[in-house]
């Protein structure tokens, strides 16, 4: 990597003063999201990621605008129409009863993708929140807070999950999505809470208090956004995480069930017929295998991206 | 020292209780609670109430929550509803199985994830390199359930190398060296695709925790003073930077339990995992109390042990 590379990464404050000596060693003037910006586009592994993400929302939730076969259309009238093989017709086949998986491979992956996003959104708000709290606040709150969370970690996860699945949700995608988010806020809220102890000594901090900010504004106004790094990283590999868990919970039976779809159950419903239609199973499996990746990809891309000790590589 | 684990362990049985009583709770607040599951729809409200009053159910929850938790605190968590059994007995049936899976894997995933991030971080950047970080994105991207579905298919039934359910053939009385070979024959795809995953997680800590501990100055000592290669690697590096692994195994504890739950039930493994599924299926909450209580102990305790083997292996950790 050459200079002018390292030079893109280096602080704008500390590059001023070169002004009037060298101008020639003075890049452009570049925003602090500008530089982040540079840093995750030439990662090209993220940047693969992110087009994989983009391409399979656009197959999930604009494909059946082009894609008119509906997805519950059974056709049990002639035995050759169920476990077709892939075919210009029936892109990935059709299952059992002659329902053509490429639409139902969309209409699971609308509610796959809607889990995995939507319980992310709901666990990062209550793990910021309550991470948020207990740092700032410190002391008896803090250890309150903190206890609470080890209960929640203390569990081995799946079962939690299991137990609460088979006797609280209606297997909606929304008690799915509460569920699932019931039990994952507990690594943001301890990461934030770490952010919050150290940044809530800064002089930053200190400076709006004395110019009279309150308690909530500090919070949310001044130090929040400096904590937003690690959040974002921690949200978007928590989207794959989170699409894993509806999967595992879609596979047993406890998670969405039938007739309404997710890749989970897509899964569970093809692998009876693995040795005549293996296509049942493999493609949703693939699809959650190639969101999980793009997830963890961009997350790491992001990580990168963000991190300022990332400038030598 | 002593009063640092002295403390740790204090803090540890306070969650342990706290964690009780919030699945206690939990678990007779469900609705379809105990008592719709193993009575008979058909039951007269005499037998109903008899039947209540012998679980104990017409009791104030507190009520109920002391003589449990005392019970347990003996080893002695009730009858199974669906076994009529004493939950210890059924429990005890499954554990050496799921004992066998999960230390088998938990050891496998060691070995290899410190094999493989070692590999990788010596030779950073090359097409080693490239390759095990590719793979191991592909091992963390993966549901365990779908590499159980994989593993079953591909091993199993097309190319007939290793059975697919269960942990022995049926049917077939083998002399006791053959049940052993058939047992670790079924004992491999579970092993295998529990594993996996935590390979690939655990070589990416390894990996970068042995970067950071190779560029420090007493390894560049070291091999001034003409250590070789591999003893440099093995004595001086690895000491230092199995460390942060340490950690994240222990966090990782209740994930592989997960996991072996979730392997057990694809594979039929007759351990513990496969129980709870059966119990949920049957709402046998005795049961599940159990396992989940067994399940905390055991994350709580590795917790505990990795702080303190985390001060053992690092001299310059100092607790007060």
């Amino acid at each position: 990597m050459d200079i002018s590379d390292r030079l893109n990464v280096t602080p704008v404050e500390e590059v001023e003063p070169f002004l009037e000596v060298t101008p020639a060693l003075v890049q452009k003037r570049r925003s602090q999201g500008r530089i982040i910006f540079d840093r995750f586009i030439r990662n090209r592994a993220a940047i693969a990621g992110a087009l994989a993400l983009i391409l399979l929302f656009l197959f999930c939730f604009l494909g059946p605008l082009l894609w008119r076969i509906d997805t519950d259309a059974i056709n049990v009238t002639s035995a050759s129409s169920s476990l077709t093989a892939p075919s210009l017709q029936h892109p990935f086949g059709t299952d059992d009863v002659g329902r053509d998986e490429f639409a139902r491979v969309m209409a699971g992956g609308r509610v796959s993708l809607l889990i995995g996003l939507s319980s992310m959104f709901v666990a990062i708000f209550f793990g910021v929140g309550i991470g948020a709290f207990a740092g700032y606040y410190g002391g008896v709150i803090d250890n309150l807070l903190m206890r609470f969370t080890d209960v929640v970690l203390a569990v081995p996860l799946y079962l939690l999950l299991f137990v609460l699945s088979a006797s609280f949700t209606d297997h909606t995608p929304k008690s799915v999505i509460i569920l699932i988010s019931l039990l994952t806020w507990t690594y943001a809220a301890r990461l934030v809470r770490g952010e919050f102890l150290a940044l809530k000594e800064r002089e930053f901090v200190l400076a709006a208090r004395t110019i009279g900010a309150r308690n909530f504004r500090l919070m949310v106004r001044h130090i929040l956004p400096n904590a937003a790094g690690p959040i974002i990283v921690n949200a978007t590999l928590l989207v794959g995480a989170n699409i894993i868990l509806e999967s595992v919970m879609s596979y047993f039976g406890f998670g969405i069930q039938p007739p309404a779809s997710s890749w989970g159950n897509l899964v569970s419903d093809g692998q009876g017929f693995f040795d005549v239609a293996p296509w049942l199973v493999l493609t949703p499996g693939l699809l959650i295998f190639l969101t999980v990746l793009s997830f963890n990809l961009v997350g790491d891309g992001l990580r990168d991206a963000l991190d300022p000790y990332m400038t030598e590589r | 020292m002593g009063r640092y684990i002295i403390r740790r362990l204090l803090q540890a049985l306070l969650l342990l209780l706290l964690f009780s009583l919030g699945m206690f709770a939990l678990i007779h607040l469900l609705p379809g609670g105990p008592e719709q599951v193993i009575f008979n729809p058909r039951l007269s409200a005499a037998g109903r109430a008899a039947l209540r009053a012998r679980f104990g159910l017409d009791d104030p929850i507190y009520l109920q929550y002391l003589k449990w938790i005392g019970n347990a605190l003996i080893g002695n968590f009730g009858f199974s509803f669906a076994d009529n059994q004493p939950v210890t007995n059924v429990i005890a049936e499954r554990f050496p199985a799921t004992l066998e899976l999960f230390s088998t894997a938990l050891a496998l995933a060691l070995v290899v994830a410190i094999v493989i991030g070692v590999l990788s971080a010596v030779r950073q950047g090359t097409v080693t390199d490239y390759t095990l970080t590719t793979l191991a994105y592909f091992g963390i991207s993966m549901p365990i359930f779908l590499f159980g579905l994989l593993a079953q298919d591909i091993f199993g039934v097309y190319l007939h190398w290793f059975p697919t359910s269960g942990t022995q053939t049926l049917g077939y009385t083998f002399d006791p060296f053959n049940a052993f070979i058939d047992h670790l024959q079924h004992l491999i795809l579970p092993m295998l695709v529990l594993s996996i995953t935590f390979i690939a997680q655990w070589s990416r800590y390894m990996r970068s925790s042995t970067i950071e501990v190779v560029k420090q100055d007493y390894m560049r000592t070291a091999r001034a003073k003409g250590v070789a290669p591999v003893p440099l690697l093995v004595r001086h590096a690895l000491r230092n930077s199995v460390i942060p692994l340490i950690t994240v195994v222990a966090i990782d504890f209740g994930a592989v339990a997960g996991g072996a739950a979730i392997t057990e039930g694809v594979f039929q493994w007759h351990g513990m995992g496969l129980l709870f599924l059966d119990s949920l299926d049957t709402r046998d909450y005795p049961v599940l109390l159990a396992i989940l209580m067994i399940g905390a102990v055991f994350v709580i305790a590795f917790n505990l042990l990795a702080d303190i083997l985390y001060a053992v292996m690092d001299p310059r950790i100092r607790y007060s």
